[in-house]
This record gives structure tokens, C-alpha cells and sequence, in this order.
């Protein structure tokens, strides 16, 4: 993932490279002059105008360092940056193909420290992490082939032996710094989750007093990222003491063998100072070394992360060979349609069977659980159905393309989510280059607009998160609206949608759906009878099967569900009066 | 979006300035002031021998090396007190870290706790204009940045001031007249880090606040995925998202060009220094004024003071950052919840640990006006009371005003005008806990956690016992349908509860209620998404229970309050009808217009 970006960005990444080795060839002038300028002074016979030659040069040099590197780091930083740009859109238009059984497994907050915590560590890997690690390693380089040059080549590799102990420490404790940073991050989205579940419900939390329990449980998400982050430090400070450690020894050896081949006059006495500037030169760099290393296995664990995110593979796939037609008709058949979720033990659907004529209402009313949204859903593909049990017009909804099939169904879900943008735009939604007067049209049906307009910005009105600044059944209305402004939709699919309205309310609305039956399909799932009053075929549903079928002047006549559902709702008169 | 862009903007601009906000969260350290001295002495002791080091090499150098007749030993010996030095400085640097680390975890926890504890505590209105995915951002990653403050800022200013300090003291040392020629670089430093800071800080600010609007969008549309897919909008919202990312990502890069060119800055400052001091040390070699010795020291200390300046700096940026996130908290925290406990609080005692409590539950709203805006009153002037233990019905035209009402009961909001009293107590006498206490709400919207059912009903009360956890649900009508899933009780809920139907989640949170043992019990629309065969069930179980409770019902389903005691029918505001179900029926108002609606299609055609 960050290697295709890499690659990708090639020239890109080379040349911000490049800038920062090379502003570390600047660098290690800086002490060649210097060992230089000391070798002058000590043999003598020097001018001030010597002098003032070293310190141009040098700040030559300097220079061309600073703006070197600035240059390089700006780049790597900057397309670091980039790769997090770009993850995030892989990440959000990841999450838009994936299906409902995914959201259902995953928890908002879970999903959201993805992009808050993961994408930020690796861009931290990848930005700053790769310009000290050029930095580190060019410097490293750099300073070899300067010492190795001018200096002595024994006096080198003697005092870097040292160093060669990290890759070696690095390859040792990394699966373990992976799997405690992995824990680290999981506590995260543990917290994340545990606090977003905890602000959404807030009205719940209040009214029951909760809040202690709730601060209760938080703290022990806290506390628990705590734990996971000390053994995380544990490890990591380790390896942080170890690297400068080791350079430590490497500049003691340095100090000693090269005084020695200093009095043995095998070096000069510039030399030798050169070469403490160098080794000192290093150190810096290298205890950021160990810093960066964690920041790179902290990061690949996230990586594993995001990784494992966007494997998920989609579960609704479009079809291979799509039929495409130009015109389709309402007409929906239902044939022995059997459905389990996944994991379950018992059928949510089992052998139901119906048809549904192109501009006629089917009404669905069943117990609590008996599967009327599960019947819906699969109808507009959240889960797959089995092959050949659901057809739109003749054909198997697995072989329409997917847009066609959301194209073609207006849908009002059960809980009515709306956006926090205004009210004008979640009606509009569907359809986002409507016209205003669409939007209205499709308010007056639902029976909204009179309270939009008296609103106090009206149709640009922000409802809040979720449409909190909404009453129940205004968000219900929105709803609808936001399905019948799909005007060239072919089924219009109401889920328990009128259950927060009034009953007079609701009778409007039937009347303008009355309206509008004639060209569309309509099927209505609803508890309360009088939303089915207009239903041309009204089926039960009973643990997943279909118990009675029929017209509403006959299913009140047989003793069954739902004419105690009708005895109930009218108080008791007799289903025959 | 631009509205929301600009409310964004002055809300940031409202926020605490940071200086308060930095000055409260600073106050999380003092717990830890023992152990931040403790850090400090750990600092100074690896200071120290850095330090030494360079000392050591000239002392190498001007008395091993540049004399006739060097000596081996000697280098040897220096060599060997080089390598204990820095093992020493390493090992209190390795202590310190560990130790800052152990702070700084537990002052981000702290915080963390206390936000949360703090935005728990605010009262609803916030929560209608605060977005979850910001308060997110607030508590996961504000806090972590704040943390920064004293693990990398107060770190870097002792470690790297030390430094400074120790360096001009050496070069003091050395000699007095050089030292001073090159400290004239410090008032420079100053300068160029005031010109930065501005820049620094707007650019940050900036990236937060986009930062945190990038987040709440995906936040969102997380949420509402699914609604995205069935609408067929996947590239309308990615566009969106595409947007505001394209804006963060802007100001995160520019953000980081300019601290780079701080940075940079620095390093060539720097670098210059050390080239005036060839200058200036070199004419004073030549003049024989100053050792090579001295010199090089000299030399290698500008180098050594310009390391922990370029740290400065670079903490620098995270003390902005972290300045800004303080500010963000800072916004949260200084926000004072719009309700309050009174001081002198009405005591009301306790019988079982779960609910009941000492009170009977007569209600009573006294001429009560409310608005989400006050200038345009949602309540106007209602006026009615509830005896304790009776079944009060409320209907009327949605939008009317019923949910706010119990709202003004459970006092998510406070009144504009008039009052309310349970058992002729201002609501504003009893301490909020208290009063939540005596009451439950069901919801239409249900709210579930991750964790088990049992857990969703007992709210994670641990007082709550297993058998009334199981006794609640069989009340509520629930205790079937949890029972056939996977794991009965030990069922786990995920993302909300999304694999149950509505029906059942709505039976989870009356279970909920009920397992709260109140005293006074509001339903709003609570049994909408219900059959009415389980409905009655339920109303079944409730009644078999109801003694001693006050039960508050909106309904549009008319059957669910045939029985009340009292209905109550409002309409924009006000209670424009009242009486049981017979007499409103006598009435011919708007009460039995709705009945004549509600009734299922064959006795419409019947009146036709
Ligand atoms: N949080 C809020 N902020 C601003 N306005 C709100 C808020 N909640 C509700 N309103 C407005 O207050 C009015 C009354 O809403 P309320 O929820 O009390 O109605 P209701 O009688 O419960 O209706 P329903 O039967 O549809 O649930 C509505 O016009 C609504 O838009
Ligand atoms: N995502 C899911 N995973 C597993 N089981 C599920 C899932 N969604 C629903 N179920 C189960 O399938 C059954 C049917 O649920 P469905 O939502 O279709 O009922 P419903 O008829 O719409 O009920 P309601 O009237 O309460 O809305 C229920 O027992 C429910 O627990
Ligand atoms: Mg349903
Ligand atoms: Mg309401």
C-alpha cells in the first residue's frame, strides 16, 4: 500500500531523496573545513584573509545544506501528505462498497480512529520518519566516505563497528513492537467507539442517570490504553537508549585509537578533530534513529490495520454480464424466497411467495421480528438473495446492474437517517441538481412543506446531526419526501414509515400515494392497519412466513392474526360490525 | 456549505483563548510535580554529560596530543571516563524517558477522563449543535496533542534550555570576551521566532479546524452508509468528502512548509555562527590570543547550542499545536452546563438501590412557555397536572410539541416561562441525578451499546442484578426473542444494535426502563414500531406492574391510550382538548376527527 504509493510517486520521492543527501554531503563539509582550518592554524602562517576564506566557504556550504534539505524535507513531507489525502479518499470510497453486513459488524467509531489514528501514523512514518531516515542514513554515508577518504579507513570501521548491532536488535524485537503497537491502536478504537456510542445516546444517558456508569466504563477504555501504551514505551526506550549507546562505545573507540594514531603521528592532529566532529555529527542523527525505527513499526501495525480494512471485499458483487434495459416495468415477483442472516441458527425468510402487479399497493404486516425489513432489504439487495427468488420484471435482481435496481426503487427506511446539511437538501438527495420546485412538490406530498415554510430559514434550514432539531414525525416526512422526489423510481417502498405521524397526517399522505399509485409499485410495511387501507394484497408474516394473504375485507373475516390486529386497533368492535 | 464553513470559523474564534485554556489543562501536571522534578534532575544529570564531552576531547587535545611527547595512558584513561559518562548520561536519559512517558499517558488519560466526564455533564442543547465526530477528535486526538505539551514541549524547555544554559556557561568559561561576541545571536533567535509565530500558529488553527470537519464528515457518512447506497449517491458524498479532505490536506501541507522553513532557518543561523566564529576565533588564534584548543571548543559548543535551539523550535510546533488543541478542549470544558444543580438540593431518599424512591409522582406543568429559540415559542402557556399513579395519554399533530413537553419534564431543557413541579417541587429544587432517577423515558429512537443485551438493559449498572435484568424483559415482552438469539442474554449487540428489528430494540429499551424501577414512566411513541399484539402484551405486563407508577404516553396509534385516564390533545403548543377517550369522543373536536382517521379502511367506507 505505501509501496505502491512510493512507486507511483517515483521521481517524486527521488528527488526530495536526493535533496537530502545531498544537503548531508553539504554537511559533512562542514567538518572537512573546519579539520582543515585547525591544521592551518596549528602549522601557522596563516592570514586573516585565509581565515575569512574558511568562513566563506563555509557558510557556502551551510547554505547550500539549509536549502538542501528544506527543499528535500518540504517534498517528502509534502507528498507524505499526499499519501494521506489519498488514503483517506481509498478509505472513504472503500467504506461506499461495502454493504450492509459490514456496518453492521463494525462500529462507527471503530471504523473512524482508522482515519484518525492509523492514517496518521503511517503519514508520520512516511513524512517525517522517511526524511530523518535519509537523513540518518546519507548523513551516515556521507561521513564514511568522508572519513574513509581523508582521514583512515582503520580508525572508521573500528569505530562503527558498534552500529552494526542495530539491524540486528531491530529484527529481534520488531514483531513484538508490531504487536503491542496493534494493541495500542485497538485501545483507541475501543475508546473511540465506547465515545461515540456514549455522545449519540445522550438524551438515554441523561434520563436514566447514567452518566457515572457511563464515565465509569470510559475510564477503564482510558485506562486500559495506558497499560497498552507503558508496554508499548517499555520496548521502545529500550531500543531508544541502546542506539546512542552503541555510538557511544563506537566514539570512545574512536577517541582512543585515534589519539593513539595521532602520537604515532599516522594521523594529523586536524584529522583527528575532524573525525570527533564527524562521529559527534552522527549522534544526533542516530538517536533519532531509534525514534524513527518505533515510528515505522508503530506504523506498520497500522498499516496491517488499514490493510485488513480495505481487503474486506464487497459482498453485493454487480453482476458479470448485467441486463441492461431501457425501460423497465413495477412488476415484482417473490418466489420461494428463503433467507438466513449470516451466523444465524434459524431463517429470517422462509418460502415466501408473492407478486406484486406493476401500479398495485402490497400492504405487509407481521409481529415484531417476523422479517417485513428483512423482506425489503433483500428486495433492494443490502444481502443477497438466493438466485431467482426475487425478480424485478421478469429478471432476478442479482442479474440487474445495482444502480439500475437503486435507481428504479424509491425507498423510505424503518429509522430515517438523515444528513446534517439542511432540510433541503437530504429531500434533494437523491437528486442533487433538482430544481427547486421538485423539492417542493415533493414536500407538499409529504406533507412537510408547511412546516418548512415556517421555519425560520426555510428550505435551507440546518436540522442538526441525524435531524435532531427535527420532531419524530417531521423526519419521517422528510423521508418520504426524499423517496418521492425519485420521480422515475418504479417501486416505492414504505417501511413502517408513517408510524410517527398523526392519523390525520397519515391520511393526507395516503391520499396523495393514491395519487401517485397509478404509475408506481407500492409496498407498505406498517403496524398501524389504516396505513394498508389502500393495499390491493396484504400478506402476514409469522416468524419469516407468509400466515395469511388476502384483501383487507377478507383477512378481517378469518379468525387469525390479523383480524385480531384489527379488533385491537378499532377497541374491540367486531370485526364484522 | 459556506454557512456552516463560517459558523465554523467564529465558533473556533469564540473558543476560550488559549492562554486560559492552556493555563487550566496545565494544572494536570501538578499531580505529577514530584515526578516532573524527578525528570528534571534525570535531564540535567545527561545535560551534564553531554556536556562534559567536548571538554573531554579538548582536554585530549591540548594536553595529550598537541604536547611533545604524548602520552598513551593518559588518552586511554580519558577514553575510559568518556565511556562511563555517557553510559551514565544514557541511563538517566533512558530513566527519564520512561518516566516523562508514564506522565504524560496518564495526564492524556486524565483528561480524557475528565472531558468526557465534562461533555457527559452538558446539558442536551449542546449536543444539538456539536457534532459527535468533532467531540470524537476532541477527546482521541486533541488530547493526545495536548499530552505533547509535557512530554516534548516542557521536556525540550528544560532539556534543551538546560543545554543552552550550560553550553554559554562553558563558553563563559573558556573565555568571556568570544562568548559574548557570539551570544549576539540570541536576540536574533527572538526575533525570527516572533516573526514565525503568527504564521505558525494560523496555519495550525487552520488544519484543526478542518481536520475536525473532514472527520465529522466521515463520521456521518459512516453512519448514514447505508442511505448513501440505496440513494445511489456514493460519488455525490465521496465529491464532498474529496472536497474537504483537498481543504485539509492544503493547509496540512503548508502548515508543514512553513514550520520547515522555521526550522531551517535555524540551521542556517546556526551555521553562520559557527562561520563568524572561525573569523573571529581565528584572527584570535593567530593573534595568540586563544589556544587551537579553545578554539575547537568553542566551535563544537556553537554546534552543541544550536542542536537543542533546532529542538527548541521544532518543539516550538508542537507547542502550537498543542496551544490550539488546548483551545479546542478548552472550548468544551469551559462550557458550562446550561442546567445546574441547585445548591440546597431537595433530598430525596433512596428505597432500593436500583429505583424506587421516596416521592408518589404528581405532575404538574404551571403555565409553561418554551422555545428551542425563545422568540418563537414551541410550548405556549400549558397549564395542566397529572395525579400521581395515573395513565395520561397525549395526542396531536406531529410537530406539535409533545416531545419537547417530556423534555421540559425530564429537564433536558429549562423553561422559558412558568413552571413544573413533581410532587409540588420545582424541578429546579431537585438535584438532576435525583430526578432522573424518579423517571424513565423510552424513546422512539432506541440507543443501544456495544456489550450484551443483559448489559443494554441494566445500562452496565452493576447493581442491577441478573434476575431483574430477566424479570424486566419477560415484563416487557422481550424475554422471547432474546432467548432465541445466539447466546440468549449474552447475546452481543453490535454497531447499534442494526441485527435486531426495530420492534426489538424498541422491547430492549422498554425492558431498560422498566429495570430502572421509576416512579413516573414516559413513552414517546415508544410502541410505534410494535405490532399491536405485542403492544398489548406489553400494556398487559405493565399494568400487572404499574401500581405506584405514573405512566406519560404519546401516541399517534390511538388504541395504545384508549384506556388513559386522561388524554390530552395538543396542537401547535397548546392543549386544545381533555378528557378520557368517551368524553372527547362526545365532543366532536379534533380528538374524535382523529379516531375517524385512524380506523382501518372499512370503517372509513362505512362513514363515507
Ligand atoms: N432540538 C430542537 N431544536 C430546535 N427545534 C426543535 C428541536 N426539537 C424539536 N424542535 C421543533 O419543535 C417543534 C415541536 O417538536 P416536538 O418534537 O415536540 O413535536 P412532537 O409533538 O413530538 O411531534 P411528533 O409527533 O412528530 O414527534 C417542531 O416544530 C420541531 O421542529
Ligand atoms: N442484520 C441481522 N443479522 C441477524 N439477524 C437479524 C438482522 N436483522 C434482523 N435480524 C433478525 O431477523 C428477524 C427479522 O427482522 P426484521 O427486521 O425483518 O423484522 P421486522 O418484521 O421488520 O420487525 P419490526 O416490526 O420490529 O420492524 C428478527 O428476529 C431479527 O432479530
Ligand atoms: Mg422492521
Ligand atoms: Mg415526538
Amino acid at each position: 500500500m505505501m509501496r505502491t504509493f512510493i512507486v507511483k510517486r517515483k521521481w517524486s520521492y527521488l528527488a526530495g531523496i536526493v535533496a537530502i543527501g545531498a544537503a548531508q554531503f553539504f554537511q559533512v563539509r562542514i567538518p572537512h573545513i573546519l579539520g582543515n582550518f585547525i591544521n592551518r592554524l596549528k602549522v601557522g602562517g596563516t592570514t586573516p584573509h585565509v581565515i575569512l576564506g574558511f568562513a566563506l566557504d563555509l557558510a557556502v556550504v551551510a547554505a547550500g545544506y539549509v536549502v538542501a534539505f528544506g527543499l528535500g524535507q518540504t517534498q517528502v513531507g509534502r507528498l507524505g501528505r499526499t499519501w494521506e489525502f489519498e488514503m483517506r479518499q481509498t478509505l472513504f470510497s472503500h467504506w461506499e462498497t461495502l454493504s450492509a453486513r459490514y456496518f453492521q459488524q463494525h462500529s462507527v467509531g471503530d471504523l473512524l480512529n482508522h482515519s484518525l489514528n492509523d492514517v496518521t501514523a503511517v503519514r508520520q512514518a512516511l513524512s517525517m520518519g522517511l526524511n530523518q531516515i535519509s537523513q540518518a542514513v546519507f548523513l551516515f554515508l556521507a561521513t564514511l566516505y568522508m572519513t574513509i577518504r581523508t582521514i583512515n579507513l582503520r580508525l572508521t570501521l573500528f569505530s562503527l563497528v558498534p552500529l552494526v548491532f542495530i539491524p540486528i536488535v531491530i529484527a529481534i524485537i520488531r514483531p513484538e513492537v508490531r504487536t503491542r503497537s496493534r494493541l495500542v491502536q485497538e485501545g483507541l478504537s475501543d475508546m473511540s467507539e465506547s465515545a461515540e456510542e456514549s455522545f449519540q445516546a445522550i438524551r438515554l444517558i441523561k434520563a436514566a442517570s447514567n452518566e457515572a456508569v457511563e464515565v465509569k466504563r470510559f475510564t477503564e477504555k482510558t485506562q486500559t490504553i495506558v497499560d497498552r501504551q507503558m508496554r508499548l514505551v517499555r520496548l521502545n526506550t529500550v531500543f531508544q537508549a541502546l542506539v546512542p549507546l552503541l555510538s557511544g562505545i563506537g566514539f570512545t573507540v574512536g577517541l582512543v585509537y585515534g589519539g593513539w594514531l595521532v602520537i604515532h603521528g599516522r594521523i594529523s592532529l586536524g584529522s583527528f578533530v575532524a573525525f570527533t566532529v564527524y562521529l559527534s555529527m552522527l549522534v544526533q542523527p542516530l538517536m533519532q534513529f531509534g525514534i524513527v525505527i518505533n515510528l515505522f513499526q508503530n506504523a506498520s501495525a497500522s498499516i496491517v490495520r488499514l490493510q485488513v480494512l480495505l481487503q474486506e471485499k464487497p459482498d453485493i458483487q454487480e453482476a458479470l454480464n448485467p441486463i441492461n434495459r431501457e425501460q423497465w416495468s413495477g412488476r415484482l415477483t417473490v418466489s420461494h424466497l428463503n433467507f438466513f442472516y449470516p451466523n444465524a441458527t434459524r431463517p429470517a425468510l422462509s418460502d415466501v411467495s408473492f407478486n406484486v402487479r406493476e401500479g398495485t399497493t402490497l400492504g405487509i404486516v407481521g409481529k415484531t421480528g417476523s422479517g417485513k425489513t428483512t423482506l425489503l432489504n433483500l428486495i433492494l439487495r443490502d444481502y443477497d438473495p438466493p438466485p431467482a427468488s426475487i425478480l424485478f420484471d421478469g429478471v432476478d435482481i442479482r442479474d440487474m446492474r445495482l444502480s439500475d435496481l437503486r435507481q428504479l426503487v424509491a425507498y423510505v427506511p424503518q429509522d430515517g437517517f438523515l444528513f446534517s446539511t439542511t432540510i433541503g437538501h437530504n429531500i434533494a438527495f437523491a437528486n442533487p441538481t433538482v430544481v427547486l420546485e421538485a423539492v417542493k412538490a415533493a414536500a407538499l406530498q409529504s406533507k412537510i412543506w408547511d412546516t418548512i415554510e415556517s421555519m425560520p430559514s426555510g428550505i435551507n434550514t440546518e436540522i442538526g446531526e441525524r435531524g435532531i432539531m427535527l420532531s419524530g414525525g417531521q423526519r419521517q416526512r422528510t423521508a418520504i419526501a426524499r423517496a418521492l422526489i425519485k420521480s422515475n423510481a418504479k417501486i416505492l417502498m414504505l417501511d413502517d414509515s408513517l408510524s410517527a405521524v398523526d392519523a390525520r397526517t397519515e391520511s393526507e399522505i395516503l391520499q396523495v400515494l393514491r395519487q401517485v399509485r397509478g404509475e408506481k409499485t407500492t409496498m407498505i410495511a406498517a403496524h398501524r392497519l389504516s396505513a394498508l387501507r389502500d393495499a390491493d394484497w396484504i400478506i402476514v408474516l409469522d416468524r419469516g412466513r407468509i400466515i395469511q394473504s388476502g384483501v383487507h375485507q377478507d383477512l378481517i373475516k378469518t379468525p387469525g392474526f390479523y383480524a385480531d390486529l384489527y379488533r385491537i386497533q378499532t377497541g374491540g368492535e367486531p370485526a364484522h360490525a | 456549505m459556506p454557512s456552516a464553513e463560517e459558523w465554523d470559523e467564529q465558533r473556533e474564534a469564540r473558543m476560550s483563548d488559549s492562554a486560559t485554556a492552556m493555563r487550566h489543562l496545565v494544572g494536570y501536571a501538578r499531580p505529577f510535580l514530584g515526578e516532573f522534578l524527578v525528570v528534571v534532575g534525570l535531564v540535567l544529570v545527561y545535560i551534564g554529560t553531554q556536556v562534559v564531552q567536548p571538554w573531554l576531547v579538548k582536554i585530549v587535545i591540548d594536553q595529550d596530543l598537541i604536547v611533545r611527547h604524548p602520552q598513551f595512558r593518559a588518552i586511554l584513561t580519558i577514553g575510559l571516563v568518556y565511556l562511563g559518562i555517557t553510559i551514565v548520561g544514557l541511563f538517566s536519559n533512558f530513566t527519564q524517558n520512561r518516566k516523562l512517558q508514564w506522565i504524560g499517558q496518564r495526564i492524556v488519560r486524565n483528561i480524557r477522563n475528565d472531558l468526557f466526564k465534562h461533555i457527559e455533564s452538558l446539558s442536551v442543547r449542546f449536543f444539538d449543535t456539536h457534532e459527535t465526530g468533532r467531540l470524537i477528535t476532541n477527546v482521541s486526538s486533541d488530547t493526545n496533542q495536548v499530552s505533547q505539551f509535557f512530554t516534548s514541549f516542557l521536556l525540550s524547555l528544560i532539556q534543551d534550555g538546560a543545554t543552552v544554559l550550560f553550553v554559554m556557561g562553558a563558553m563563559m568559561l573558556l573565555d568571556w570576551k568570544i562568548a559574548l561576541v557570539s551570544f549576539v545571536v540570541i536576540p536574533v533567535i527572538v526575533l525570527i521566532s516572533g516573526l514565525f509565530r503568527k504564521k505558525l500558529r494560523d496555519n495550525y488553527r487552520y488544519t484543526r479546524s478542518r481536520y475536525s470537519r473532514l472527520i465529522g464528515y466521515t463520521a456521518e457518512n459512516l453512519g448514514g452508509m447505508r442511505i448513501t447506497q440505496i440513494f445511489h449517491q456514493q460519488q455525490k458524498q465521496f465529491d464532498q468528502h474529496t472536497e474537504l479532505n483537498e481543504r485539509y490536506t492544503e493547509g496540512n501541507i503548508n502548515e508543514y512548509r512553513w514550520s520547515v522553513r522555521f526550522n531551517r532557518t535555524f540551521s542556517a543561523l546556526g551555521n553562520l555562527c559557527i562561520a563568524l566564529m572561525m573569523w573571529v576565533g581565528g584572527e584570535a588564534v593567530l593573534h595568540r590570543t586563544i589556544q587551537v584548543g579553545v578554539l575547537y571548543a568553542f566551535i563544537s559548543y556553537i554546534q552543541q547550542f544550536f542542536n537543542p535551539i533546532n529542538s527548541l523550535t521544532q518543539n516550538w510546533n508542537t507547542l502550537q499545536t498543542s496551544m490550539i488543541s488546548a483551545e479546542r478542549i478548552g472550548g468544551v470544558l469551559l462550557t458550562k452546563p446550561e442546567i445546574e444543580d441547585p445548591k440546597m438540593p431537595v433530598v430525596v431518599r433512596q428505597i432500593s438501590p436500583a429505583g424506587p424512591v421516596d416521592m408518589v409522582g404528581t405532575i404538574r406543568f404551571d403555565h409553561v412557555t418554551f422555545g428551542y429559540d425563545p422568540a418563537s415559542p414551541v410550548i405556549r402557556d400549558v397549564t395542566f397536572t397529572i395525579p400521581a399513579k395515573s395513565f395520561v395519554g397525549f395526542v396531536g399533530e406531529t410537530g406539535a410539541g409533545k416531545s419537547t413537553l417530556m423534555g421540559l419534564l425530564t429537564r433536558f431543557y429549562d423553561v422559558n416561562d412558568g413552571r413544573i413541579t413533581v410532587d409540588n417541587i420545582d424541578l429546579k429544587s431537585f438535584r438532576q441525578q435525583d430526578l432522573h432517577r424518579l423517571m424513565a423515558i423510552v424513546q422512539q429512537e432506541v440507543n443501544l451499546f456495544s456489550g450484551t443485551v443483559r448489559d443494554n438493559i441494566r445500562l452496565f449498572r452493576p447493581e442491577i442484578t441478573d434476575a431483574a435484568v430477566e424479570q424486566a424483559a419477560t415484563t416487557a415482552g422481550a424475554d422471547t426473542f432474546i432467548r432465541e438469539l445466539p447466546g440468549g442474554y449474552n447475546a452481543w449487540i453490535r454497531a447499534k444494535g442494526a441485527n435486531l428489528s426495530l420492534g426489538q430494540r424498541q422491547l430492549l429499551a422498554f425492558s431498560r426502563a422498566l429495570a430502572l424501577e421509576p416512579k413516573i414512566l414516559i413513552l414517546d411513541e415508544a410502541t410505534a414500531s410494535l405490532d399491536s399484539a405485542t403492544e398489548v402484551a406489553l400494556q398487559a405486563g405493565l399494568t400487572r406492574i404499574a401500581a405506584g407508577r405514573t405512566t406519560l404516553v404519546i401516541a399517534h396509534r390511538l388504541s395504545t391510550i384508549r384506556d388513559a385516564d386522561m388524554i390530552y390533545v395538543m396542537d401547535h403548543g397548546r392543549i386544545i382538548e381533555w378528557g378520557s377517550h368517551e368524553q372527547l369522543m362526545a365532543q366532536a373536536g379534533y380528538y374524535r376527527e382523529l379516531v375517524t382517521k385512524s380506523v382501518p379502511a372499512e370503517l372509513v367506507e362505512r362513514e363515507a
